[in-house]
């Protein structure tokens, strides 16, 4: 279910994917992220490391009633202090979509995949 | 001073000096900071990493330079804040592995130690930004590397360490198209730089102050040089257009030919310049000079400056032409504003602006108020005390320059306040007064109660000048108080706190966290409420409850009988109260 924004003159429209890579390519210029991880992988136990192509697979978009929802799943790289980084890629993704897209968030969600030494 | 090795113990004072010389320029920082997020914590940031990193040091003292650079790295990651933070404790994180079995290090093991931090730190990241901290670093360590082939002296070297940081600080809006269109070079980087100067004073000895003009002074004092000028000319406006000797108020910056770079003679050049008008003022390094006068030729001014180097930068107004509208105004005339070219005209008095010329004379007003804030009842009281036009934002939610842009030529106004509210506005204030055509002023009020009291304050039959003069003298009186919430645990000064709290913040300061609400109301009214204050407004926000405010009501009643109390309702987001005191 896209984002719907009523302006004026009709109707705005914004597709999840939209968001996710909004998400994605904020989340990427954070300091600590060396990567996004594809969550179709996790019940193999392992997970793999996405490309800038495929960033979308590591974010699920949730739009329910005009709330805006992420889950990011990422890769840190060792020695940074996890939750910092996670707290810079929440605030990161909010500042983008809210002067990108005109998209308050409601919650960005971190799950940490992944550490690569 | 000569050093060809440091120790631990040298090591562990030069970061001292850099967590101090750091701390004292923090708000600098914090000042430039619009990437990742204009949030305006960089400097704050840095300054509590670095000090915790720093603590951690100081617990375990020693000769070996490897020991202690380990401790700061471990100290850095445990007390990392924010993105900035973040990338330094990885800067010295891969410095401390490059030396972590030595006892002392040598101009080469330096070089290649922050060779190491950077390239730790370069493996952080998926995508790294270049013009940040990022860039300066990597500049700074090549150019380390380069000159430790040669140069053994460590005080040395970190001279032309510090100076090639400098320089990519310098470039960094060529590569940053925000921090272009913003006009600042990175905040990160900025604090890189000064952290470096803490470590050159050390080695070399000296206290910093000398030392201390970066970039960042360079750009400002242009911009300052009219400030200065103006200053010692007060009540213009009681003077009238034909008596101004001088007509033009110029000002520029020459880049120095090669001929002239160190050798330039400032006092033979004043002198000569002296000789064209007045107020006048010269400032020169070794590469720009900027000048600032109130001359009747300014052509003539400019050919002779111009055998020194070429011009960055030159604004001439004609300073008739501007008295000639304040006065218009002063005597309750409409019209003026006008921006007509006088060119030819220098010898004669400017004739007053004819009416019947300018454009819309019926509904053009003299002046216009623009305010930023959030709520719905900050909305109300800033109408009902004269703003015309509202930006909604705030805190998390800072208006875009062309935001302002917009309400500033909404407005038919000849001349425009705009009041930001928000230390992380006034930039984007400043920077909206240089794209439109209507003279602005930006009272730099950091909070709702100073921007109130600012409005207040406002005089519409008062010159501009002397209403700026009012506004800031008013914000100045003013003591904030703001009550927020915590989003996350953390420790600030003193105090603990912890997520879910409510914040007691008395101007920049947190003075007070307790999950009680009421008792943070009443400890932060005490904390800001003096002996010679008479006024205290409550300014509520969104979803407080009714019942609070008269408990906060009768507590000053009874604690402060002199006091008088107003409650306003302001309905802004994340603040719960805003307090006000006078």
């Amino acid at each position: 279910m896209p984002y719907v924004e009523e302006t004026e003159k009709g109707k705005l429209y914004i597709n999840e994917n939209v968001i996710a890579r909004i998400a994605g390519g904020s989340a990427m210029e954070v300091f600590g992220v060396v990567g996004m991880a594809s969550q179709q992988f996790l019940k193999d136990g392992f997970a793999e490391l996405l490309g800038r192509e495929n960033l979308t697979k590591g974010i699920d978009v949730h739009i329910v009633d005009q709330e805006v929802n992420l889950n990011l799943y990422i890769i840190v790289s060792y020695g940074t202090k996890i939750s910092e980084v996670a707290h810079n890629v929440q605030e990161r993704i909010r500042y983008a979509l809210q002067e990108i897209a005109g998209i308050s968030v409601n919650k960005v969600n971190i799950i940490v995949q992944g550490v690569r030494v | 001073m000569k050093h060809s090795e440091i120790d631990g113990y040298l090591f562990a004072r030069m970061v001292v000096g850099a967590a101090t010389h750091l701390k004292q320029n923090k708000k600098k920082v914090d000042d430039l900071n619009v990437f990742p997020v204009p949030d305006g914590d960089t400097g704050t940031n840095m300054t509590l990493s670095l000090t915790s990193g720093v603590n951690e040091m100081e617990k375990s003292p020693s000769s070996d330079i490897g020991k202690v650079a380990q401790a700061l790295s471990k100290g850095l990651l445990m007390g990392a804040r924010g993105n900035s933070g973040v990338i330094l404790s990885q800067l010295f994180r891969g410095f401390g592995k490059a030396i972590a079995d030595q006892s002392t290090i040598g101009a080469l093991e330096f070089a290649n130690a922050l060779q190491q931090g950077v390239e730790t730190a370069y493996k952080a990241v998926m995508k790294p930004v270049e013009g940040t901290m990022l860039t300066v670093a990597k500049e700074a360590a090549k150019e380390a590397l380069m000159r430790a082939k040669r140069e053994k002296d460590l005080t040395l070297l970190m001279k032309d360490v510090l100076r090639a940081a400098k320089d990519a600080l310098a470039r960094t809006p060529e590569q940053l198209p925000i921090l272009k269109q913003v006009g600042v070079v990175d905040s990160g980087g900025q604090g890189l730089v000064f952290v470096y100067e803490g470590f050159l004073s050390v080695l070399a000895g000296e206290e910093l102050e000398s030392e201390n003009e970066g970039v960042l002074h360079d750009l400002s004092i242009a911009d300052d040089l009219t400030e200065i000028a103006h200053e010692r000319l007060p009540a213009q406006v009681g003077m009238r257009p034909e008596e101004i000797e001088f007509g033009y108020c110029t000002e520029f910056i020459i880049g120095l030919n090669k001929l002239y770079q160190g050798n330039f003679d400032e006092a033979l050049f004043r002198t000569h310049l002296s000789q064209y008008g007045d107020s006048l003022l010269v400032i020169s390094d070794d590469e720009l000079v900027k000048v600032h006068i109130h001359a009747e030729h300014p052509g003539e001014v400019l050919s002779y400056a111009q055998q020194y180097g070429d011009f960055k930068k030159i604004k001439i107004e004609n300073m008739r032409e501007q008295l000639g509208e304040i006065l218009d105004r002063e005597e309750g005339k409409k019209g003026g504003g006008d921006q007509m070219e006088t060119a030819g005209n220098e010898d004669e008095p400017h004739p007053a602006p004819n009416p019947a010329l300018t454009s819309e004379p019926e509904n053009r007003s003299p002046y216009a108020l623009v305010a930023v804030a959030a709520g719905e009842g900050l909305e109300e009281i800033f109408r009902s005390i004269g703003v015309t036009e509202l930006i909604q934002g705030g805190q998390t939610m800072n208006p875009s320059t062309e935001e302002i842009v917009h309400a500033i030529e909404k407005l038919n106004a000849d001349h425009v306040f705009i009041l930001p509210n928000n230390s992380n506005i006034i930039m984007a204030a400043e920077q909206a007064k240089e794209l439109v055509h209507v003279p602005v002023t930006v009272i730099p009020t950091k909070t709702i109660p100073q921007g109130i009291a600012a409005a207040i304050a406002f005089d519409p039959f008062a010159s501009p000048v002397e209403n700026e003069e009012r506004m800031n003298e008013a914000l100045s009186r003013v003591k904030t108080g703001q009550i927020t919430y915590a989003v996350r645990d953390s420790k600030f000064g003193e105090v603990e706190i912890k997520e879910g709290d409510y914040l007691g913040i008395r101007e920049k300061e947190i003075v007070i966290s307790d999950p009680d609400l009421s008792h943070v109301a009443k400890g932060l009214i005490s904390q800001m409420v003096g002996k010679e204050d008479s006024i205290l407004t409550l300014i509520t926000g969104e979803g407080v409850e009714a019942a609070l405010v008269d408990e906060l009501v009768s507590f000053v009643h009874k604690e402060y009988p002199d006091l008088e109390v107003e409650r306003q309702y302001g309905g802004q987001p994340v603040y719960l109260f805003l307090f006000s005191v006078e």
